[in-house]
This record gives C-alpha cells, sequence and structure tokens, in this order.
C-alpha cells in the first residue's frame, strides 16, 4: 500500500485564536485503509481533517506551517478545487451540504462545475453506487435524515474521489440509518478500494468497521493502529472519552480477557470461561417499583387525532385516536420510526399545539383553554437542536427568561440551583452556542427545569453526543426524577430506554403499538422486529446467554454474576 | 377561548405556501416553460403598459396577465398579499386625490398608474412564481447575469422555507418563555410586545444561520463553485419547445389586440 | 484531557504569512458574507412582509424594512459584499418568490440600499461604539429615503413641468413624501434600526466572527472593502445615485406621457422608453464594473 495522505509536523491556528489548533502533526494514511479519528472535543479531530481537502489553510485562512501532501500534492500549494476531486468532505451537519432542490441535481453539482461533460453518468453511477438513484426526482426537503446523508455522500461521490472524510456519521441519523450508511461506506472502500476517514465517537462503530484509529489529543495524533489493537487500549480510550463497547465492558467486569467485536463472539467468551450468572433474580426491575401511594395524572391525552397539511395540500393524520395517561413519577420513552408521530405527540402533550380531535387535560387545565405560553408552567418541552432554545446571550439569562419573566421573587437564586445542579456554573456567563454537545444538552435541561414544569417533554435529548457526554445527560435525567413530576422523552438511544425509562411507548404510523416496561420490551423480537429497533448490546448478550431477566445496563450484569448483587444494585 | 389548529395564516401555512411557491409543486403553465422564455414573455408584459394611455387597453392588458397568473396557478398567499397592496394602493389613491382637492381626472390618472403597477406585478407574480428556481438560475445564467446572482436564486429558493421555520422556532420560544402580559388597549401592548420578540429573535438567528451558512459555503467551495467551469453544461440543458412558442405568440397576440382595441373603445 | 507533552513550537516550515494576517478576505470568505447577508436580509424582509401593513390617512406608518439586521452586518464583517447581499436578498428571497418584483424599478433599490448601508458600515469604526452604531443606522435610512424621496420629487417635477393643470398633486405629493421621510426615519430608522442595532451588534461582535472562521473586528482597526474616502468614490457614488434615478425616470416618463400629455407619445413615438431602458443598462453595467474591479483588486492582492 502507498500512502495516499502525509502530513508532516504541520500546524495550523485560526483567524484570532490564541493558539494552534494543529500542534506539529505527522500522520500518514495508507491508500485503500478505512481509518476513524477519535478524540475529545477541541481535540482537533475536524481540523485536521479539514487539511486533507484544503480547507484548511485555503478556506481556513489561518497560520500554517508543515507540508501535508495528499495524492503527490502539496496542499500549500495547490487549491481546494483541485483537492476535491482527490478527496470529498461529508459535513455533520449534512443538511446545509445540500444546496440545490433536486437530488439529481445535488449529486451532478460538483461534477457541473468542475466542466465535467459527463456529469449525468457520475451522477447516476454514485447514486446507484449507494442505491438512491430511485430518490433523483425527489426534493431534498422529502427526503429522511439517512436518505439525505446518502446524498450528501452521494454528490461527494460523484467527484470519483480517492478518500472520503465523513464526519461524525452517526451524530444526526437514527442507528438503523447509520449501520446502513456504514455498509455503504465499508462497501466502497472494499469494491472501490476508496479509502474512507471517520470521525467518530462510538466505539462499537469502530470496532465493527474501521481497519486503523487515530486518537487525537490537544491538536496532536497520541498514535496511529490497527484497529484490534486500538481496541486493547480500552483504559487509554477510556480517558479520551470513548469509553469501549458495552460487550467488552462486559467481559471486563468478569475479568475475562478478550475484546470481542460481535456480540456472538462476547457469548462465546462467557461461555468458555465457564461462569453463569448467579443473583439473576434478585435484579429488581425499575419498572416494578409500584408507587407508595395511587399515581396522579399529570397529563391525559384522550382519543387524540392529529395530522398536517401536506406540500400537496392534503390533510396527512399522524396521530390515531390515541389514548395515554401519564402518570406523576412516570419516565416514558416514546420510541418507534422516523414519521411515527413521536414529535408530534410531545408538542401536543405540552400544549405547543392542540389536537384536531380529543382532548389532553395537562395537570387539570385542558390545552384547549389556555394560550402555550400559560401551558408553559406547567410543561417545559426541550427541542431537538439545543440553540434552537439558546435565545439569549448566556446560558444564565437563557435560564432565567422563563422564571424572572414569571416574576418569581427568588429566580437568581433558583438559577443558579439550576445551573449548578446540571454542573454549568463555570460556564454560566458563555453563549450556549459556544458549549460542547453535552454541555448544550444540559444547559437546555436547566433551561426547562428552570421553569419548574410538571411535565418535562424532550426530543431526542442524546441525539448526537459521544458516549461519556450521552451517559452524563443520561445520569443528569435520572437525578432530576425528584423535581419534575413526570418526564416523556422522544427517542431512538435505546441505552437511554434501557437505563432511564420504566416505561417505553412504541408508536407505529401514529398508532400505540405496545406501552410496557423497558425488560419486555427486549424481550419481545416481534415487537423489537416490528419496530425496527436494535436492544443495546448488553442486553442482546444477556439473551443471548438466556439470563433471565435480562441485565439492562452493564452494572445490572455485573450484579446478576456477583453473589452480593442485590445490594450492590443502586 | 378556545384554541385550534389552523389550517391557514398560521406559521406551519406560511411555510408551506413557500414550499410550494418556491418549488412550483402547484404545476401550472409556466413551470413546464423554458426559463429563457418565461422571462422574454414577462418582459413583454413588463414593458407594454408603459407603452400606452388607452384606458381600455390597460384593461384588457390588466385582463391578460390576470389570466396568464390563474393558468400559472399562483397559492392563496401570494395572491392574499398581492390583493391587499393592490386594494390598499387604490385606497391611498383616492384618498390622496380627495384630500388635496384634486378632480376625476385626478383619480382616474392615479387608478390609470395602479393597474398599470398591478399589470406588472402580476406578470411578475406568474412568471417568477411558478417558475422551478433552478430552471429560473439557470435561465439567468444564460441571459448573462453573473453566477453569484443565479447560484442566489437557487440557494434562497431552498433556504427560505427553513430559514422561515428557525424563525418560527425562536419566536415561539420567546413567547413561551418570556414574560406574559397583558393585550394592553387595542392589543398595543401585545403588538408591542411581538415587536421585541421579533427583534431578539434575530440574536441567535444570526449566529445559528452564520453557523449553517459556513458549511453551506465551505460545501460550495469544495464542489468547485468557485471553479466556475460549469455555466456552459447548465446551460446547454435548457431547450425552447412547442409550448414555449406557442404561449409567447398567444401572448403576443393577444398584447396586439389589446393595443387594437385602445382606439376603437376611444372612437367608439 | 490529558496534556501532552509536545509544546506550540512548531516544528514544520512556516508557510506564507505569520506574523499579520492576509489584510484581505479570501474569495469564499466574501462569498460566505455576501450569502449569509442575503439569507438574513430576506429572512427579515418576509417577516415584515407578513406583518400587515398600517396606515394612517394616506401615510404608510409601517417599518420599510428591519435596519439593524443588514447594519448589523456591514458594521461586523467586509461591508462591501454585505452590503451588496442585502438588497439582493430582499429581491430574490421576498420580491421575486412573493411576487412583488417590479422588474428593472428594482435595480433603483438594489443601488440605494447598497450606497446607503455600504457607507453606513464604512462609518462604523468601532462596533462596540454605540453612539456610531446609531448614527450608521440612521444614516442607512437618511440615505435611502433621501435617494428614493428625491427619485419621487422629479418624477412630479417632470411631470408637472409642462402641464401644472393638476390640481393639488405636488403639494400633496411634497407633503406625502415629507412626512413618509419623517415616519420612515423614526420607525425604520430609530424604532426598528437604533434601537435594535444598539443591542444587537455589540452582542453579536466577537461571537459570529469565529463562527465563519475569521478574526474579529478590532475597535478602530480600518476594515479592509470599507468604503474609500476619496473623489474616485464620491464620483462613482453620485454616478449610481444618478442612475438609480434613470430606472425611476422610466415610471416618472409614464405619468407624463401616459396620463397628463397623451400628445407626447405621438412626437416621439414609444421608441423613447428605450432611452430609459438604455440608461438602465449602462447603470447596471458600470455596477457589475465595478464589482469586478473590486473582485479583480482584491484578487491580485492575494
Amino acid at each position: 500500500m502507498t500512502a495516499i495522505i502525509e502530513l508532516d509536523r504541520v500546524s495550523f491556528r485560526y483567524p484570532g485564536a490564541s493558539r494552534d489548533t494543529l500542534r506539529n502533526v505527522c500522520l500518514t494514511i495508507e491508500e485503500g485503509d478505512f481509518v476513524a479519528v477519535i478524540g475529545g472535543n477541541g481535540s482537533g479531530k475536524t481540523t485536521l481533517c479539514k487539511t486533507f481537502n484544503g480547507l484548511v489553510p485555503h478556506y481556513w485562512v489561518g497560520e500554517f506551517a508543515g507540508e501535508a501532501t495528499v495524492a503527490g500534492l502539496d496542499t500549500y500549494d495547490s487549491s481546494v478545487a483541485e483537492l476535491s476531486s482527490t478527496v470529498g468532505y461529508v459535513y455533520q451537519d449534512f443538511q446545509n451540504q445540500l444546496v440545490r432542490p433536486r437530488v439529481r441535481d445535488e449529486v451532478e453539482f460538483g461534477p457541473m462545475n468542475f466542466g465535467m461533460p459527463d456529469f449525468a453518468e457520475r451522477g447516476r453511477q454514485a447514486m446507484e453506487m449507494l442505491g438512491i438513484d430511485h430518490l433523483a426526482e425527489r426534493f431534498v426537503w422529502q427526503l429522511s435524515g439517512g436518505q439525505a446523508h446518502l446524498t450528501a455522500l452521494a454528490s461527494v461521490l460523484a467527484m470519483r474521489p480517492r478518500v472520503i472524510v465523513v464526519d461524525e456519521p452517526v451524530a444526526e441519523v437514527d442507528p438503523a440509518g447509520a449501520h446502513a450508511l456504514y455498509e455503504r461506506l465499508t462497501q466502497l472502500n472494499r469494491e472501490h478500494g476508496i479509502t474512507v476517514v471517520v470521525i467518530e465517537h462510538h466505539a462499537e462503530f469502530i470496532s465493527q468497521y474501521a481497519k486503523s484509529v487515530v486518537l487525537m489529543d490537544d491538536g496532536a495524533p497520541v498514535w496511529h493502529l490497527p484497529a484490534a489493537e486500538a481496541a486493547a487500549r480500552a483504559a487509554e480510550l477510556e480517558a479520551h472519552g470513548i469509553p469501549a463497547p458495552q460487550i467488552i465492558d462486559a467481559c471486563a467486569a468478569l475479568d475475562l480477557p478478550g475484546a470481542p467485536r460481535t456480540i456472538a463472539e462476547a457469548a462465546a467468551i462467557v461461555r468458555g470461561a465457564g461462569v453463569t450468572p448467579r443473583g439473576a433474580s434478585s435484579v429488581e426491575d425499575a419498572a416494578g417499583e409500584s408507587p407508595a401511594c395511587p399515581a396522579r395524572p399529570v397529563v391525559t391525552a384522550s382519543s387524540l387525532t392529529h395530522g398536517y397539511r401536506t406540500v400537496a395540500g392534503d390533510l396527512m393524520t399522524v396521530l390515531h385516536g390515541i389514548d395515554l395517561t401519564v402518570d406523576a413519577g412516570d419516565r416514558i420513552a416514546l420510541v418507534g420510526g422516523n414519521g411515527a408521530g413521536k414529535s408530534t405527540l410531545m408538542r401536543l402533550l405540552g400544549g405547543l399545539q392542540v389536537p384536531r380531535e380529543g382532548t389532553i387535560v395537562l395537570d387539570g387545565v385542558d390545552t384547549r383553554s389556555a394560550s402555550s405560553a400559560r401551558l408553559a408552567d406547567h410543561a417545559a418541552y426541550l427541542f431537538q437542536r439545543p440553540e434552537q432554545m439558546f435565545l439569549k446571550d448566556s446560558i444564565r439569562s437563557d435560564v432565567r427568561l422563563h422564571p424572572a419573566g414569571r416574576g418569581r421573587e427568588d429566580a437568581d437564586a433558583l438559577v443558579d440551583r439550576v445551573l449548578d445542579r446540571v454542573r454549568l456554573t463555570p460556564f454560566a456567563d458563555r453563549d450556549g452556542r459556544t458549549l460542547s454537545g453535552g454541555q448544550q444538552r444540559r444547559a437546555t435541561l436547566a433551561i426547562g427545569l428552570a421553569m419548574g414544569p410538571a411535565l418535562l417533554l424532550a426530543d431526542e435529548p442524546t441525539a448526537s453526543l459521544d458516549v461519556a457526554s450521552r451517559d452524563s445527560v443520561i445520569a443528569m435525567l435520572d437525578e432530576l426524577s425528584d423535581t419534575i413530576a413526570a418526564a416523556v422523552v422522544a427517542t431512538h438511544d435505546m441505552h437511554l430506554v434501557a437505563e432511564w425509562a420504566t416505561r417505553v411507548v412504541v408508536l407505529e404510523q401514529g398508532r400505540i403499538l405496545a406501552d410496557l416496561a423497558p425488560r419486555a420490551l427486549f424481550g419481545d423480537d416481534a415487537l423489537l422486529t416490528r419496530a425496527r429497533l436494535v436492544p443495546p448490546q448488553i442486553v442482546s448478550l444477556g439473551r443471548e446467554l438466556g439470563m433471565d431477566p435480562v441485565p439492562l445496563s452493564v452494572g445490572q450484569w455485573r450484579d446478576a454474576f456477583t453473589a452480593a448483587g442485590a445490594e450492590v444494585h443502586a | 377561548m378556545s384554541r385550534k389548529t389552523r389550517d391557514v395564516l398560521s406559521v406551519e401555512w406560511v411555510k408551506l405556501e413557500l414550499i410550494r411557491t418556491a418549488y412550483a409543486t402547484r404545476g401550472g403553465l409556466f413551470a413546464k416553460m423554458d426559463a429563457r422564455m418565461v422571462i422574454g414573455w414577462y418582459l413583454m408584459l413588463a414593458v407594454a403598459p408603459w407603452l400606452t394611455h388607452s384606458f381600455a387597453t390597460i384593461i384588457a392588458l390588466f385582463v391578460i396577465t390576470a389570466v396568464s397568473a390563474a393558468l400559472a396557478r399562483v397559492g392563496p398567499l401570494v395572491l392574499g398579499l398581492f390583493l391587499v397592496g393592490f386594494v390598499t394602493d387604490f385606497l391611498y389613491a383616492f384618498l390622496a386625490a380627495w384630500m388635496f382637492g384634486g378632480d376625476a381626472n385626478t383619480a382616474l390618472a392615479l387608478v390609470e398608474i395602479n393597474l398599470k403597477l398591478a399589470t406588472v406585478s402580476l406578470a411578475s407574480i406568474a412568471a417568477f412564481v411558478s417558475l422551478d428556481p433552478e430552471k429560473l438560475s439557470t435561465g439567468l445564467l444564460a441571459l448573462g447575469a453573473p453566477e453569484l446572482l443565479a447560484f442566489g436564486v437557487s440557494y434562497g429558493y431552498r433556504m427560505m422555507p427553513i430559514l422561515f421555520e428557525e424563525f418560527g422556532v425562536v419566536f415561539t420560544g420567546l413567547r413561551l418563555r418570556s414574560a406574559p402580559g397583558a393585550r394592553g388597549f387595542l392589543g398595543l401592548r401585545a403588538l408591542w410586545r411581538w415587536g421585541t420578540y421579533a427583534v431578539q429573535a434575530f440574536y441567535p438567528i444570526f449566529l445559528n444561520t452564520a453557523k449553517s451558512v459556513r458549511t453551506t459555503v465551505e460545501s460550495l467551495e469544495t464542489r468547485g463553485f468557485t471553479a466556475r467551469q460549469g455555466r456552459e453544461l447548465r446551460i446547454a440543458r435548457l431547450s425552447i419547445g412547442a409550448l414555449d412558442v406557442t404561449v409567447v405568440a398567444v401572448t403576443l397576440a393577444a398584447v396586439i389586440a389589446a393595443f387594437a382595441i385602445g382606439p376603437w373603445v376611444m372612437t367608439g | 484531557m490529558s496534556q501532552t507533552t509536545a509544546t506550540d513550537e512548531r516544528a514544520g516550515r512556516i508557510r506564507g504569512t505569520v506574523a499579520g494576517l492576509p489584510r484581505d478576505l479570501s474569495a469564499s470568505q466574501k462569498l460566505m458574507v455576501f450569502v449569509l447577508s442575503m439569507a438574513l436580509s430576506g429572512v427579515a424582509n418576509l417577516v415584515l412582509e407578513i406583518i400587515p401593513d398600517v396606515t394612517i390617512g394616506p401615510v404608510d406608518v409601517s417599518v420599510s424594512y428591519f435596519v439593524f439586521v443588514p447594519l448589523a452586518l456591514v458594521a461586523l464583517l467586509n461591508p462591501f459584499w454585505a452590503a451588496l447581499g442585502a438588497p439582493i436578498g430582499e429581491v430574490i428571497f421576498v420580491d421575486l418568490l412573493m411576487g412583488d418584483f417590479s422588474g428593472l424599478a428594482e435595480v433603483e433599490g438594489i443601488i440605494q440600499m447598497f450606497l446607503a448601508l455600504y457607507i453606513a458600515g464604512s462609518l462604523v469604526r468601532n462596533p462596540r461604539n454605540r453612539l456610531q452604531i446609531a448614527i450608521a443606522a440612521v444614516t442607512v435610512v437618511v440615505i435611502d429615503k433621501a435617494l428614493s424621496a428625491l427619485v419621487d420629487l422629479s418624477k412630479v417635477w417632470i411631470g408637472v413641468e409642462d402641464a401644472e393643470f393638476v390640481e393639488g398633486l405636488p403639494e400633496s405629493i411634497i407633503l406625502l413624501e415629507g412626512i413618509g421621510y419623517a415616519v420612515d426615519i423614526l420607525m425604520s430608522g430609530i424604532l426598528f434600526g437604533v434601537i435594535p442595532a444598539i443591542w444587537l451588534i455589540p452582542a453579536l461582535h466577537g461571537r459570529i466572527e469565529p463562527l465563519l472562521g475569521m478574526r474579529p473586528r478590532v475597535p478602530g482597526e480600518p476594515i479592509q472593502g470599507s468604503a474609500p474616502r476619496n473623489a474616485l468614490f464620491v464620483a462613482v457614488a453620485l454616478a449610481l445615485s444618478i442612475a438609480s434615478f434613470l430606472f425611476a425616470f422610466l415610471e416618472a416618463w409614464d405619468i407624463e406621457l401616459g396620463v397628463f400629455e397623451p400628445e407626447w407619445l405621438d412626437t416621439y413615438g414609444p421608441g423613447f422608453i428605450w432611452v430609459g431602458i438604455g440608461a438602465a443598462a449602462i447603470a447596471f453595467l458600470v455596477g457589475i464594473a465595478l464589482a469586478r474591479a473590486a473582485r479583480g483588486k482584491s484578487d491580485a492582492e492575494n
């Protein structure tokens, strides 16, 4: 193999920055490799990848030192346009990468701009390679997240690049979509010899798909190792915010050596070691904790039907005759595929919209009888994109907005308390947009908490977070249960479902398919398949080994194997 | 007070209307035509009213554009905004003439001007509103417009509904989280509050838009937008067909007829 | 996060400039400023378009535009490209999309707004100085509205010169223009200009530039691309202003030939209209040439 990307002592400083973002980076990437670039926030991963196609230093005009050579071209002496035919880049917020109205125009855009007469053929081929040729005439706003991501990929593929960089492929699509994308990337890598570079946080994807791993820290690579060797350095990865996949943790919890890549491998290791779960029956099901007193309903929806007008003008019914009661103490995870009606149901429950038919009684108030601003005192709705909730120039003023506006005497004390609670006091005076992904989510939680709601509604609170941040958000949601009566979370994240929820409501095409405890959900294969859900690795491993009840977290798994399990369980 | 879901005159409706307008999903006559011919058609009707002073001709021209707008299937939002403007302008004209002691002549003169303006405006609604932005942008390129402008058209049409929705979300957030208050005399307090929300909404909108524009422009850069070599390829896609020729010919005949009836009405 | 032993000392060969940043923006940064200005001004105008206009008697007291939106961009970023993007964004996003397109007269509006914004943006030397911002906000409205008021008045002068039989029309137009001018300065210039701008611009300063990969403007530093203070610029600005009148004269002639003096058309024929269109074309070409020249100059500097 020959090197396609060579970086020799590359340093880069953004305009106006006080120190270098890349510091003397030396890195070689072989042609045909499948590289995962990992590292904490601010470690320079994205900047590193932008040197590959010359965006650094041609677009980001900062101070640049060292030599970066891509396919024999010195990036400093060539242009972004020249390099673009070698390196394709798919952004994390790929929706903004789509600039043309239709998929076909979008895919042909690059070749057309470079004046390639065969642009139509290139476009067609790229769409075929990704299996999206049937979408060619669609408008980009009609696409689902996964389809839009593939379109963005096809549009760089049409340039027939030798290297493709994908920034955080899992960030904005659901797990099923992310796996599909990785399968496509693997296919491009294997069948077409395209070098793939991904920026990735999720250990399970890295161990399953990558051939080699680059660990970045503080603007320089710590090491570049084959995937298997990298996976073995679990402790080091953990230190850089990349916890090992659950199956590796599971083996480590039992002091079993080995780094399994699949559930089957992990099960074989456990069986081979001859350990069997002991205290299984003592695992307490969180959902089984029946409340001491009869539960008070926080929100009741009866025979709810709602729909939207489509672009064509017809009424598309999104929810059909939903009956749902959320009781005090409930932690509900709302799951289901895209378009199942999760967000609509949440907006109705929070009183942002009123249903076309049926009624909703929120905290004793019929949502039709009060303005959405009044209902905001009873329910807090957290948007999926945190930046839509950052309305002011600092986190503190954002959190303060609602309590101060409602004339609460203790607004300032409340704000301090809430910020402290989500551990954002040191960042209180910064604009929310400048925080890391996990901090942004915690900031939105703080905004919601300060509203003092009975019901907390959160749309995908763990989407696009690295594992460590995701865990901290789940832990935070867990801790907050005492201040809010009930919480409903719409999510694709099965870890959140397993570790946090007491009740799972499965929606399918606007109807409630099931309303059950997480453990019951993960035990029902037919339901999982129908709702297109993938349980967390630890659940699958537990089922593979025939454990009953299945563990929902690594903690429960560990407890199931230790005699003292019942006491350790928190 | 009882809230209900409204299908018109809501933020969601405006957004849908923008999408429908921008992408010509209603179909319509001009959506199928070559952009250059549509622009030519527009120029014809935009210039024609200024070449006459015959009231009959002007009314005839207005009728031609009104029929065209109907054939172009212009949506209710755009049409509604147009009608509001049209009616206000007429009232304004009468009022101005009356206030300063003008006679019927003055009023008639102002009506005529307004009718001419309305004709031009309606022609532009018919032509541009139903045109696919990609076609319009290519047509502009073919007519020698700077690439930046052609791109701006295509990008603007794509982003407008998204940006408007973003504005709606931010505005709702402000409304829900800010201090509630009384409506005040004639709802003036509420109006003032909404005005301040509209202004405050721009702080997050500026920053969020800046972030997404950065990705867009970076992506444009990597995909050769600034290489500027694709002009001919794009223009080569345009073709003038029988429909284009027919529409322009029929309109031309109608315009000539309108000019012909002018003197005839006056003398007859 | 663990710290590695590496220091900030650069081992690699330093490329290009180190001591200072290149003074001018790269082509793509200009594109970014232009696109951002287009998008934001578009949204602002769309929001305004949807709010119904309030008319008290014959005087329109509605807000003509959210001056603070384009003003923030010309004050914080490159004034030339931001000023160019704003009126074009309005035309594309709102006028074309909503059918409010008035053809060649749009060019008149673009030139007026561009000049007004460009000059106002260049007045702001320190984006945190509220006085400068306030002056700039009023300047935008004063220049833009003065140009368009002059155009409107000229229309009447031309129309009335030969035939003064339309009673009350000149007075009414002067009075209405005067009241309109005052209302515009109050509503668009102060209420939706100065007041939001003195809050928004300092709030965005230092926050929006890093998002675009630019260094925030240092107070007092002359920003590249600001209006040059020389005779040539004044001459070009004047020429553009006059050109913008010519667009408007298309309508002015109409008042004359279409309404007040029918014989005029018979004497000169409709062909005379093409003089106006020709003038419009010339002004348009001047505009493009100016943009090209600016681009060529910056490319040469790069």
